[in-house]
């Protein structure tokens, strides 16, 4: 493996017309979407289609008004490439995790009981999804112009096959269905021109995110053969989440006597208000105007003022996702991930308790150069276990499987403050690990032949 | 290597190695490079330094799932054991202490190994799982307790001694006032480990 001197790696530069839009830019706000599985009966149907999607899949930066964001990614599971004829050396030199795909590795990050693959919504897991579509963008109207072209690729091609879909939309309300803004933070990555959210962040290594660049190990992250298969590509877990929107409202009502209560504790279990000011900065009422500016709503560290979570909680839902410079076990840069939830369903209208039997939640992308080391290093040590923080055995209280015996640990002085017998705020209705290649990668795969 | 034995609920199904509650043992066994016994010795000796005791605790401390570890010289100094106890997988972390003075200590003992392809190497787990030999029996005295709740315990108990020395915390025991907590289930718990 080579090494490159660290010193030199600021000069790094990623050839970011190379990476698709859907690899590192952040949601938009407001967002429309839509996600598309794709069957591919014959591999060179599944080709024609490739070479039809390429002039519309968009690569390089944002455009400058995040308002008017749009693009579409085409992303691969590894049925998708095997599906398509890529040689058998190239497929065995995927990472084992994106090789076995998310549903054989359900109990390493936690999908068990009423979330395992064996009651996951179909055709998640079964191996069938071979092509991951989605259009993500600012409004409906640039969506459908999105879509279109897309569209005409894959209705014009025999041989492949929509088998599902999913659209999501912003809410009214701007938030997610728990009724939390989100969206707010993005890490700061080396050499692709795109700030990050936290001015305190030190860049992290284009490595960590794109591959065929150093990471944060000194060396270059594992890539696929051929080279020009794997070089600024990505890794994407794709989660669909149904969120239990009453069961959680329930809970913060049995365990709180007033409705100022009632919302810090919401806020010690998330981390952030619902207009997204960090306890952090606000530890006592929301503060929507602090929130309202970009550079203040993620502008904070942990371990200078809140190492031992007095404002916001070690096992707070953000702080387990993020712990920036909090004392943990490990180092949390070798941990980063980009994340982009997306809300599905209807809203459970204000104040209502009961559940409405209305499907509604999240289809989130986590994306990375290693699958392992971030988005299951993370489920495993971050979201369902808390040793890390101290906490042995207890999860993320919102994103964590509790199966009705959970705990949350809220410190407190003088005794800090412990929540027992959580139930399960989210159920797992399917997840697939992808793989997001660089556009000349795209056209690498269009090209097959035999 | 032979059938692998890692428990059910292990986090990371893929990995040998036996386990009893929340930990794993990880015993692995190499071939010292020929002529090199001494130098690795010597190495192993610098790391345990008697002399500096906090210095070697500290990396302990820092890696913070470590239980115990052992390097043992055997066979005319052909072969070399570690054997450790890990919460959880000994893997997890093992890119994030790659990158210390841990990982730097790993990479130094395990230089005198044939075939060691390095602690930052990306296929160093590979290499650690191929020279494993997983335990046919191994049991722990405390199987429900990480190091971390180990070290709070012990600063936890440590903090109730100081407390029972406290001239204050007898005469609260009788106050009147403090008779409700005092008769309480819980406190009574407490009150049995402070009799002896």
């Amino acid at each position: 493996m080579n090494t490159v001197d660290s010193g030199n790696a600021a000069s790094v530069r990623v050839e970011i017309d190379d990476v698709q839009s859907g690899a590192l830019r952040p949601r938009p706000v407001p967002y429309a979407g839509k996600f598309l599985f794709l069957h591919v009966d014959d591999r060179r149907a599944g080709r024609a289609l490739l070479r039809r999607l390429l002039p519309v899949t968009s690569g390089g930066l944002p455009d400058a008004d995040r308002g008017r964001d749009a693009w579409v990614a085409v992303a691969f599971t590894h049925q998708g490439l095997r599906a398509l004829g890529v040689p058998q050396e190239s497929l065995d030199s995927f990472p084992q995790a994106f090789r076995e795909g998310m549903a054989a590795r359900a109990e390493l990050i936690g999908d068990v009981g009423e979330s395992a693959p064996a009651h996951w919504e179909a055709p998640f897991g079964t191996g069938e999804v071979h092509i991951a579509l989605s259009a993500l963008s600012s409004d409906v109207a640039r969506l459908d112009e999105e879509l279109e072209g897309a569209r005409a690729a894959y209705e014009d091609t025999p041989g492949v096959r929509v088998i599902w879909q999913q659209e999501v939309r912003q809410l009214p309300t701007g938030r997610t269905t728990f009724g939390f803004r989100d969206g707010i933070s993005h890490p700061n990555i080396e050499g692709v021109g795109l700030p990050g959210s936290n001015p305190r962040e030190a860049p992290v290594k284009a490595g960590e995110f794109i591959l065929g660049y150093p990471d944060e190990t000194g060396g270059l992250p594992p890539m696929p053969v051929p080279e020009v298969l794997g070089r600024n590509g990505t890794y994407v877990a794709v989660r669909k989440i149904h969120t239990s929107v009453a069961a959680w409202r329930r809970f913060l009502r049995a365990n709180s006597s007033s409705a100022e209560e009632e919302a810090l504790l919401a806020a010690k279990m998330v981390g952030r208000w619902p207009s997204g000011a960090p306890l952090t900065l606000s530890p006592e009422h929301d503060d929507p105007e602090l929130a309202a500016d970009p550079h203040r709503v993620n502008d904070f560290l942990y371990r200078e003022d809140d190492d031992r979570g007095l404002r916001c909680p070690a096992g707070a839902h953000i702080r387990r996702a993020n712990p920036r410079d909090a004392t943990i076990i490990g180092d949390a840069r070798m941990h980063r991930l980009i994340r982009r939830g997306t809300t599905y369903g209807p809203p459970l209208p204000e104040g209502v308790l009961d559940d409405d039997g209305a499907d509604r939640g999240l289809v989130g992308v986590f994306i990375g150069a290693h699958l392992e080391r971030q988005f299951e290093f993370i489920k495993a040590e971050w979201v369902n276990d808390g040793n890390f923080i101290g906490y042995p055995g207890e999860k993320d209280p919102v994103a964590g499987h509790h199966g009705g015996t959970g705990s949350v640990t809220i410190p407190e002085k003088p005794v800090r403050r412990r929540l027992r017998n959580l139930p399960s705020f989210v159920v797992t209705r399917g997840g697939e690990y992808c793989f997001l290649p660089g556009l000349r990668a795209l056209r690498w795969l269009a090209e097959l032949e035999d | 290597m032979t059938a692998t034995s890692g428990a059910p609920q292990s986090a990371h199904p893929e990995r040998p190695g036996r386990s009893d509650g929340v930990c794993t043992e990880f015993t692995v066994f190499t071939r010292i490079k020929p002529g090199e016994g001494d130098a690795l010795r010597k190495d192993l000796a610098a790391l345990s330094d008697a002399g500096d005791d906090a210095r070697v605790h500290a990396a302990v401390r820092q890696i913070g799932t470590l239980h115990d570890a052992r390097h043992v010289i055997f066979d005319d100094d052909t072969r070399f054991m570690f054997a450790s106890v890990f919460d959880g997988s000994w893997d997890s972390y093992i890119d994030d202490f790659a990158q210390t003075v841990v990982g730097a200590r790993f990479d130094k003992v395990f230089s005198h190994s044939e075939g060691f392809p390095g602690v930052t190497d990306p296929h160093v787990k590979d290499w650690f799982v191929a020279h494993q030999a997983p335990a046919e029996v191994f049991l722990s005295a405390y199987p429900d307790l990480t190091v971390q709740q180990i070290w709070k315990d012990q600063r936890v108990d440590d903090a109730f001694q100081e407390v029972l020395d406290t001239p204050a915390f007898r005469a609260a025991l009788d106050n009147p006032a403090n008779a409700e907590l005092v008769s309480s289930p819980a406190f009574q718990k407490l009150l049995k480990e402070a009799e002896a």
